[in-house]
């Protein structure tokens, strides 16, 4: 019955054991939040990169597949498949309403998706990724009253998702990075902002005089076409959350961006014969094309059973055309047919390792963490060697020994550990504003609270002189340098970005607590303390009870 | 009388690296039940060693002869018996107290009784044990201690704290290494009247000390010199 009441005696009347739980619980914390912050980093990736294309992707070159829309009905009937949208992609220069310095207009390459709203929503949930659509009643509650969103002039979903104005003319969906007037703030919505800062509807979605986009066809040979340009209405903004697709994509209506590239339906002319009104002979029909086909997958269904039965059904599907009579364009015999993982290969495989990578260094650094768990308990337990030499005099057991300091341990990986665990969600949850507290400069109150506190630390080590203690001294002397060293990087500092959107894909830092990394970590800091303790302490409750008592 | 404690013949010898050095050499000595023994001689002589092997805290060397407690050889103890001999028939007072710094006199005092305990019945007798504990403390004139840390305690308190705690199981012997060396005349004094109580009411009695004058207050002397005992 000794053994809790000495280990909570133990735990609650030194300062080493704090000492020991803070070393716990920032090893623990400082695992969880690396560890986190990839693992949310990989799945940011994983699941933009599967919301924006659908769980398979059938793809060809920009000569595009002929006849899609069979194909697409084909797909749509595999009971694997829930729905497929066609899609044209390509790359093309975007000429944005507003000036450059030197009086011209500022041309940006894009790249140029052509899509179908109304099929790709079922896919991909295109309607919710149109950033200036109307809030629901429950998002509106969590914005500022600031957020342009809440004004009705700002809800463009409709137009949004015709791509259209209201009047019916074509329009361009801008990735939300595109525009320069478009200003994130710290809570992750934007604002429209003039070239002075201030926030001005005027520049909204750079409606001015529309923006001009121009593409340039590809014939199925490989030689260029005559550029086609052609004048947009911006009518909406998407936001996917990765940064690069955000900066740099351009959604417009399928039909539009076929026209522009040949990829429309269209007449095949006889180069040699010519009609009775003398025009070359029409003797068939080029259809229409898509580039990419991404398809969504049943619920339940794998994303590589689908890819296995798209691709089955696609080779039904050129079996067909080719026995089809009369077609002067046949489908390829082969298209890319991808699920979106293999898709992405080349963006989530290096954030994958990176990840395996950071496990692997930081397994080192719990093993230091491990040890250093282990010198503190060492000395705790030296400290306690003539303790031990009384329990044993007074008929203590070797194990009821060794158990003590097993429950002290225990008691000190179970507080640690939890605290680590409260103080790496505690950062994790708040990481974007700690990471936007650090690109502003600091307030001035916080300026001049360092330097007040930089006095008052100068003015006890001066006091710890006078009454000539050295221990005061000492630790003033230090606390005010260290608070000297922390006013002078709050006056210094002007904001830095650590989190680079552009290089990390997203435009916010993840904010989940990998529950496994968690669980397994706290586990690995309960087992780490009571291995600590125990070593050292069964070698002290080997320890004759005559050595222990004279140790001094 | 019946004989308590005995030792025939004990060696001990310790090893400081490679050397070994010979503490006891044929220390033989008897302890009747209700005895007061004095165990006198100069430092260095062995005369902590022998009491340390008397209660069962240090084992003689294997050709010694053996220590007999109630005519059991210690020497046969396994760790269970000899965990409860230090436990339950004997009592320890040490010269420099070695009182738990953490715990408070009452939980001090009541420790070799916790160690005795399961927690089932540590629930069942915590209150009583409590009462007992202060009892037996209120008897050492420490009442009004209960709640103190040890460092709050002057050397003469903390001394009767020990002997409470050396006490608690009620053994058949208490042994005390030179219970009065890190006091004043007058609160050792003071110790030595409280064992003398003590001894008064039956327990028995082995005292390690230099001070001839503490160990004119017991019954018997027993002088040890270069190891062993003589008669």
């Amino acid at each position: 019955m000794y053994a809790p009441l000495l280990a909570n005696r133990y735990l609650t009347s030194r300062i080493i054991p704090f000492i020991a739980v803070a070393a716990v619980a920032l090893c623990v914390a400082l695992v969880i939040i690396v560890v986190s912050v990839m693992s949310g980093f990989l799945d940011m990736v994983r699941e933009s990169g599967k919301t924006l294309i659908g769980d398979v992707v059938v793809s060809r070159d920009i000569t595009g597949i002929p006849y899609y829309e069979e194909l697409i009905r084909d797909i749509e009937a595999l009971p694997e498949a829930e729905a497929a949208s066609p899609i044209i992609e390509t790359y093309g220069l975007l000429q944005m309403p507003y000036g450059t310095s030197d009086g011209g207009s500022s041309i940006e390459t894009v790249q140029v998706w052509g899509i179908d709203p109304a099929t790709l929503d079922r896919v991909t949930e295109y309607r919710g990724k149109l950033y200036w659509a109307k809030p629901t009643d429950e998002a509106a509650r969590t914005m500022l009253p600031d957020d342009p969103r809440l004004d009705p002039m700002y809800q463009r979903q409709a137009e949004g998702f015709a791509l259209a104005t209201a009047e019916g003319q074509p329009g361009l969906v801008t990735g939300i990075e595109i525009s320069p007037f478009n200003r994130r703030t710290t809570d992750g919505s934007y604002r429209t902002e003039s070239p002075l800062g201030k926030q001005d509807a005027g520049f909204f979605l750079p409606n001015t005089s529309g923006a001009t986009l121009t593409l340039v066809p590809v014939t199925d040979r490989g030689s260029l076409g005559g550029e086609k340009k052609r004048r947009f209405a911006i009518v909406n903004e998407f936001q996917s959350g990765v940064y690069q697709i955000d900066a740099q994509r351009v959604l417009a209506p399928i039909a539009v961006v076929q026209e522009m590239l040949r990829l429309d339906r269209a007449p095949i002319v006889s180069p040699d014969e010519l009609d009775e009104n003398g025009r070359p002979k029409v003797v068939g029909e080029s259809p229409a094309r898509a580039t990419t086909i991404v398809v969504k997958a049943a619920a339940g269904v794998s994303p590589a059973r689908l890819r296995d039965a798209v691709n089955a059904c696609y080779s039904q599907f050129v079996d067909r055309k080719l026995g089809e009579r009369g077609l002067r364009v046949l489908p390829p015999p082969m298209v890319s047919v991808a699920t979106w993982e293999e898709r992405l290969a080349d963006l989530i495989g290096p954030v994958q390792k990176e990840r395996e990578m950071m496990r692997i260094l930081f397994s080192i650094v719990y093993v230091v963490c491990a040890a250093l768990v282990l010198a503190i308990f060492w000395a705790i337990v030296q400290e306690k060697t003539r303790d031990i030499g009384i329990l044993r005099a007074v008929g203590a057991s070797r194990v009821g020994v060794l158990w003590i300091f097993l429950r002290y341990g225990l008691l000190i990986g179970v507080v640690g550990s939890m605290l680590g665990v409260l103080l790496a969600w505690g950062i994790v949850a708040r990481l974007n504003d700690i990471h936007d507290l650090l690109g502003m400069p600091a307030a001035t109150w916080l300026k001049v609270l360092a330097w007040v506190a930089c006095a008052g630390g100068l003015a006890l080590t001066v006091r710890g002189l006078v009454r000539a203690s050295a221990l005061h001294t000492v630790f003033w002397f230090f606390a005010t340098v260290a608070l000297v060293a922390i006013g002078v990087a709050l006056t210094l500092h002007r904001g830095f970005l650590v989190w680079d959107p552009s290089v990390y894909y997203f435009s916010r830092i993840p904010t989940r607590i990998d529950l496994f990394t968690a669980t397994t970590t706290m586990v690995g800091g309960i087992v780490f303390s009571v291995i600590g303790a125990a070593i050292p302490a069964a070698r002290a409750a080997d320890t004759d009870p005559v050595k222990s008592l004279r140790y001094e | 009388m019946t004989m308590l404690l005995a030792a025939e013949h004990v060696k001990k010898t310790y090893r400081l690296g490679k050397v070994a050095v010979p503490v006891l050499r044929d220390a033989s000595m008897t302890v009747a039940e209700g005895e007061w023994v004095s165990i006198v001689g100069s430092s260095g002589s062995g005369k902590s060693t022998l009491l340390h092997l008397l209660g069962g805290l240090d084992r003689p060397d294997a050709d010694s002869g053996p220590i007999r407690f109630n005519g059991a050889d210690l020497r046969a103890f396994g760790p269970a018996r000899q965990n409860h001999y230090r436990n339950r028939d004997v009592g320890f007072v040490f010269q420099f107290y070695h009182l738990l710094p953490e715990l408070t006199v009452l939980e001090n005092a009541m420790l070799p009784a916790l160690v005795g305990l399961s927690r089932l019945r540590w629930l069942g007798e915590r209150s009583a044990l409590r009462d007992r504990t202060a009892e037996l403390l209120k008897t050492c004139g420490l009442s009004h201690r209960l709640g103190h840390r040890p460092a709050e305690l002057s050397g003469g308190e903390r001394q009767r704290v020990a002997i409470a705690r050396a006490l608690i199981n009620e053994p058949k012997v208490l042994l005390a290494d030179e219970p009065t060396g890190n006091l004043d005349v007058r609160t050792g004094s003071g110790i030595l009247d409280l064992l003398a109580e003590r001894q008064a009411a039956g327990l028995t009695l082995v005292m390690v000390t230099h001070d001839e004058s503490v160990a004119a207050r017991a019954h018997r002397r027993v002088r040890i010199a270069d190891g062993a005992v003589e008669h």
